[in-house]
């Protein structure tokens, strides 16, 4: 089963040519207080949602970028979200 | 045997009067050609060397040499075939349950039961020499199933200006219109077809695939197919990967096995079947037949054959009332009986030995008292169509019964899928090419195409004004047939009626438990057969409403693929250095070590020169030169430079100066180092790195993943490629450099670090210096273009005649670094040895560091654990054992041997291993273990070690230091 991912320079592209680059559950650097269990718990476990959820790939054999977007593990859909919203902003920019 | 040109081996084996194909799974019952599209396993033959061919798709090949399978002795005459009187003692589940206990006669049973019972036979010396290729083809909409709606699908979506893709699992396009020449609006049926055919070949907007089966269809619409490509070979295949935005399912109808007793005698076979062979083939099926239908295309299919030559004694229609009157004109004329509300419930085989086939046909009323006997040697049945659906089952659409046309129908289609044509339940030509422009127009406005509403309306009211899907009246089977002892639901494992009651009674009683006990569709066929039948015969005999019952699944790959195919060509990478061809001397051996060709021992002569004995004393003794061209080379720099090397080093990166090398290592989240090397200042913020050779294709995504969040800006340039680089090592290398290179480079200290030009030749070539020492003598790394290598590497060659200059390759090496205690990460050390447990702590300040670098806080927390498994040094008696032996202490395995080697140098085997704290203390005497599979010689093997002091050569290293005038001595 694969499926399409789309990549903010590069567009809509197989899924063969990224990387998983785990959940997106903000930085996990800058946090020194972080307790051991918690920090296992951020780099270790995953959330493994169904349903939508954020996260990172990068388009290995392509452009390089890592980027977040939000996949629906149900279904294998992306739904709308930074890819989208970072073109919005290059539209009004220009 | 003969063929024409476009046979298939089944249609030509028939037209040449080949009625059993082979012989069934457990009854060894005769098979004959059945279906035409590949849904059983009647008809795999062998083919040459290869078993399980499906003659019904496979290309006539001049040549070919085919044979029946599951047979013992000639197919006519199987001496298994008694197996078919063997039926009660073989109720359904009995392969799981009669030979459940004892254990210990499951051995004999099962190699009687395999050897009776099966398919074909594999040859494992037969080869797939096939020729697969890739294909990713680009478009908007994707239209599977060429027949008169898919192609009236495509050629809508394609006139709004969309890019179409057309796959068509036949050779040509036409689907059913294909073989029909009933009139619609005054042309045949089949010109209609080709009409649109040429028309779709000709759109620019369009590219068809005909041989192209589909794999999967999936939720975010991508379609993955195969197409067999034209030329005979059957094994040249393309697999097609097409991520169209929105996509059309038309493919169409199959007919409904009828379920009655001896179904699937040789001479029983589907209407279409018997139609398609004489239309599409030119094969007349049989010589008198009788027909069992339960829709207009079945009446359609015996009034043809009628026209054709075919002489009918009887065709029974399931429905009562309803019938195509023109049809029903037709057979009366010929004084045809049309027997209303009848069904076949038997076929009665002949009894000589020339004919095992059909010879009798029961038809009987559904409903009441009456049966009729007609003679004939063709039975054509047909239970009226049923969509095929797969496609929609996979792509996550609900596939439900429906009560009007008691068909299982896809119900609540993804965004962006569409249904058209016979899929759907209708079959009014006019109506098959209204559906198909409606979903071809709705899928391009999907695919973002300019269609206005108002179209997509009127198409749609059209259509509703046209006639609709048809009433399905046919039961699953006759009542007549009694217990369905040779009622056969499933052709491919010989699941009848009888079975599935019997796996019933046992509780499996839904479509999907049943299809796992009794083997329902779990042969070659699929569900070809037994898909749509099997719900609908447990809901007869549980009486159950028809609503409540659910199909089984259909699964991708929807039709059989080659693993080739899947794997696709073979792109198994060999990079090779700008330096290959310098070392590719007689004697050489290359290994590969990643993508990357590499020399390991200039000696193949391994029996002559176990511990490349010359090229190791070339390193301690003289001067080496090895090509380290794989080692990754890196330009990092802009404003947030630093930044980012501070994240991904474990060391303080701010003290890194320009001239000065700084070893350090990247971690992974779990404080493991992934990779080691140097790293220098070559501008205020720009920074040149080496990784190993194993991390080069990994650091810039590693980089750039554990800086995702921090909006940094820089840059990285991946040299690898770019640059060449060796390494000069050994007591007299500065003395060879110095004859190359400008005033001053020999002089550099250990660890310094100098760019400057070489002149070679009249070249000016740029190169960077390292005055690195992983080999445990003084040494110096060369940096330079690619396209220079060999002009570099005869120069230092050239140089370093006058002092024995010597090749050497990677085993060399691994032997001088690991006596001087360099590891190499991956190979002498684990998942889970942290930088720490290496003896690497002083990089992070040895615990005093910052944690906002990657793998610190892991470090933090190690810090103080005991009993950590730590890199230690071993002396070994008894000879050298493999890597990755056991230490152990007792019982206890206590660690492993990374690297062993004999030591020329050191006159002794010395090893890196990693052993558990605190055995790790020098002295510790510890037990070696090999296992047969070591890398040494096969067998167990024991040998006993000593923990010693790493490193075991030059401790205070002042063989590194060491600088050396070039003019005098040491």
């Amino acid at each position: 089963m694969s499926y399409s991912i789309t990549c903010p320079v590069c567009g809509k592209r197989d899924l063969g040519e990224f990387r998983f680059g785990n959940e997106d559950r903000g930085p996990v650097f800058g946090q020194d207080t972080l307790s051991r269990h918690d920090y296992l718990n951020r780099v270790v476990f995953q959330k493994t949602l169904a349903g939508p959820q954020k996260e990172w790939w990068c388009h290995t054999s392509g452009c390089g970028t890592w980027f977040s977007i939000t996949r629906d593990t149900l279904t294998n859909r992306e739904l709308p979200g930074a890819a989208d919203r970072r073109k919005e902003e290059e539209g009004k920019c220009a | 045997m003969e063929g024409l040109a476009g046979d298939t081996l089944a249609s030509a084996l028939y037209a040449n009067g080949v009625r059993i194909f082979g012989r069934s799974l457990k009854y060894h019952r005769p098979r004959g050609l059945y279906s035409l599209d590949g849904e059983s396993a009647n008809t795999l033959v062998h083919v040459n060397r290869e078993c399980n061919v499906r003659a019904e798709t496979t290309p006539l090949v001049r040549g070919d040499a085919v044979s029946p399978q599951n047979t013992w002795g000639p197919v006519e005459k199987d001496r298994l075939g008694f197996m078919d009187r063997m039926d009660g003692f073989m109720p359904a589940g009995f392969y799981y349950r009669r030979f459940h206990k004892p254990v210990a006669a499951w051995p004999l049973v099962s190699r009687v039961i395999r050897k009776m019972a099966g398919t074909g036979v594999l040859d494992t010396h037969s080869t797939c020499d096939g020729d697969f290729r890739d294909c990713y083809p680009a478009a908007d909409v994707c239209v599977i199933g060429g027949g008169p709606s898919g192609m009236a699908a495509a050629l809508a979506a394609a006139d709004t200006g969309k890019r179409v893709i057309l796959l068509e699992i036949r050779p040509w396009l036409g689907g059913h219109f294909d073989w029909r020449v009933r009139p619609s609006g005054g042309k045949p049926l089949n010109e209609h077809a080709r009409d649109l055919a040429a028309r779709v070949t000709a759109h620019p907007g369009i590219r068809a695939f005909t041989r192209t089966a589909l794999i999967d269809l999936s939720g975010d619409i991508q379609v993955t197919a195969f197409q067999t490509r034209d030329n005979g070979s059957g094994y040249d295949q393309s697999y097609i990967h097409i991520h169209p935005r929105a996509v059309v399912v038309a493919t169409g109808a199959g007919e409904r096995p009828m379920v009655f007793e001896n179904n699937e005698l040789p001479g029983v076979m589907q209407a279409g079947c018997a139609w398609r062979l004489a239309r599409t083939w030119g094969v007349l099926p049989g010589k008198a037949a009788v027909f069992s239908v339960a829709d207009d295309a079945g009446l359609e299919a015996a009034a043809d054959l009628l026209d054709l030559g075919l002489e009918i004694r009887a065709v029974a229609d399931a429905r009562t009332s309803g019938q195509d009157e023109a049809m029903a004109e037709t057979l009366a004329r010929r004084s045809i009986p049309l027997l209303k509300g009848y069904m076949a419930s038997a076929a009665r085989p002949g009894n000589s030995a020339s004919g095992k086939g059909v010879k009798q046909a029961i038809l009987s009323r559904i409903g009441g008292s009456g049966a009729q006997r007609f003679g004939c040697d063709l039975v054509a049945v047909s239970a009226g169509l049923t969509p095929v659906a797969g496609p929609l089952n996979t792509v996550g659409a609900k596939i439900v019964y429906d009560h009007h046309t008691g068909c299982f129908m896809p119900r609540d289609l993804p965004f962006g899928v569409h249904v058209a044509g016979r899929l759907s339940g209708l079959h009014d030509p006019e109506a098959l090419a209204a559906s198909g422009r409606l979903a071809g127009l709705a899928a391009a406005l999907d695919a973002g195409g300019n269609v206005s509403v108002r179209d997509i309306r009127a198409e749609k009211e059209r259509l509703a004004s046209l006639p609709g899907p048809a009433r399905g009246v046919a039961p699953a089977f006759h009542p007549a047939i009694g217990n369905g002892r040779k009622s056969f639901v499933c052709f491919d494992e010989d699941g009848t009626v009888k079975s599935v009651r019997q796996s019933m009674e046992q509780g499996f009683d839904t479509p999907e438990l049943a299809k796992r006990f009794g083997g329902f569709g779990l042969g070659p066929g699929q569900g070809g057969i037994p898909g749509h039948t099997l719900p609908l015969v447990m809901s007869q005999i549980q009486g159950r409403r028809q609503q409540d019952i659910v199909p089984t699944t259909t699964r991708s790959p929807l039709a059989p693929v080659l693993m080739g195919t899947v794997a696709g060509p073979n792109l198994l990478i060999r990079k090779y250095t700008p330096l290959y061809r310098r070392q590719n001397l007689p004697g050489t051996e290359f290994i590969r070590t990643g993508d990357w060709m590499r020399a390991n021992r200039m000696s193949a002569r391994k029996s002559l020169d176990a511990n490349v004995a010359d090229e190791v004393r070339a390193v301690r003794n003289r001067v080496a030169l090895l090509d380290v061209s794989t080692l990754g080379k890196f330009r990092v720099f802009g404003p947030d430079a630093l930044k980012a090397l501070q994240r991904v080093y474990i060391s303080d990166m701010g003290k890194v100066t320009a001239d000065r090398l700084t070893y350090s290592a990247m971690l992974n989240t779990g404080g493991a180092p992934v990779d080691d090397g140097v790293v220098t200042r070559t501008g205020k913020t720009d920074y040149y790195l080496t990784t190993s050779s194993a991390w080069a294709g990994e650091a810039e995504a590693w980089i750039r993943y554990h800086t995702r969040y921090d909006n940094l800006d820089f840059h990285v340039v991946n040299l690898t490629d770019a640059l060449a680089a060796v390494n000069l090592a050994g007591p007299d290398s500065l003395r060879v450099l110095a004859a190359v290179t400008p005033e001053g480079i020999a002089d550099l200290p250990y660890m310094g670090y100098r760019e400057t030009a070489l002149n070679i030749n009249g070249w000016e070539i740029p190169a960077r210096f390292l005055r690195v020492g992983f080999l445990g003598e003084r040494a110096c790394e060369l940096h330079f273009p690619a396209a220079f290598a060999e002009t570099v590497w005869d120069a230092l060659l050239a140089a370093g005649r006058a002092y024995d200059i010597r090749i050497i390759g990677l085993e060399a090496q691994n032997v001088c670094r690991m006596e001087k205690g360099h590891i190499i990460l991956g190979l002498d050390s684990f998942q889970e040895t942290t930088l720490t447990d290496l003896g690497l702590g002083f990089l992070w300040g040895n615990g005093d560091g910052t944690c906002d670098k990657v793998g610190a806080p892991a470090l933090k927390f190690a810090k103080n654990l005991p009993a950590r498994a730590k890199l230690a040094g071993l002396e070994i008696s008894g000879g050298c054992p493999g890597d990755g032996a056991v230490l152990h202490k007792g019982d206890t395995i206590v660690g492993h041997i990374c690297t062993a080697r004999n030591s020329l140098t050191l006159d002794k085997t010395v090893a890196m291993a990693v052993v558990r704290a605190p055995l790790n203390k020098p002295g510790t005497e510890l037990d070696v273990f090999q296992d047969e599979g070591g890398t040494g010689d096969r067998g167990e093997r024991r040998f006993t070690a000593r923990v010693v002091p790493l490193p075991f050569y030059d401790p205070d290293g002042k063989r590194l230091r060491d600088t050396v005038n070039p003019e005098g001595g040491e």
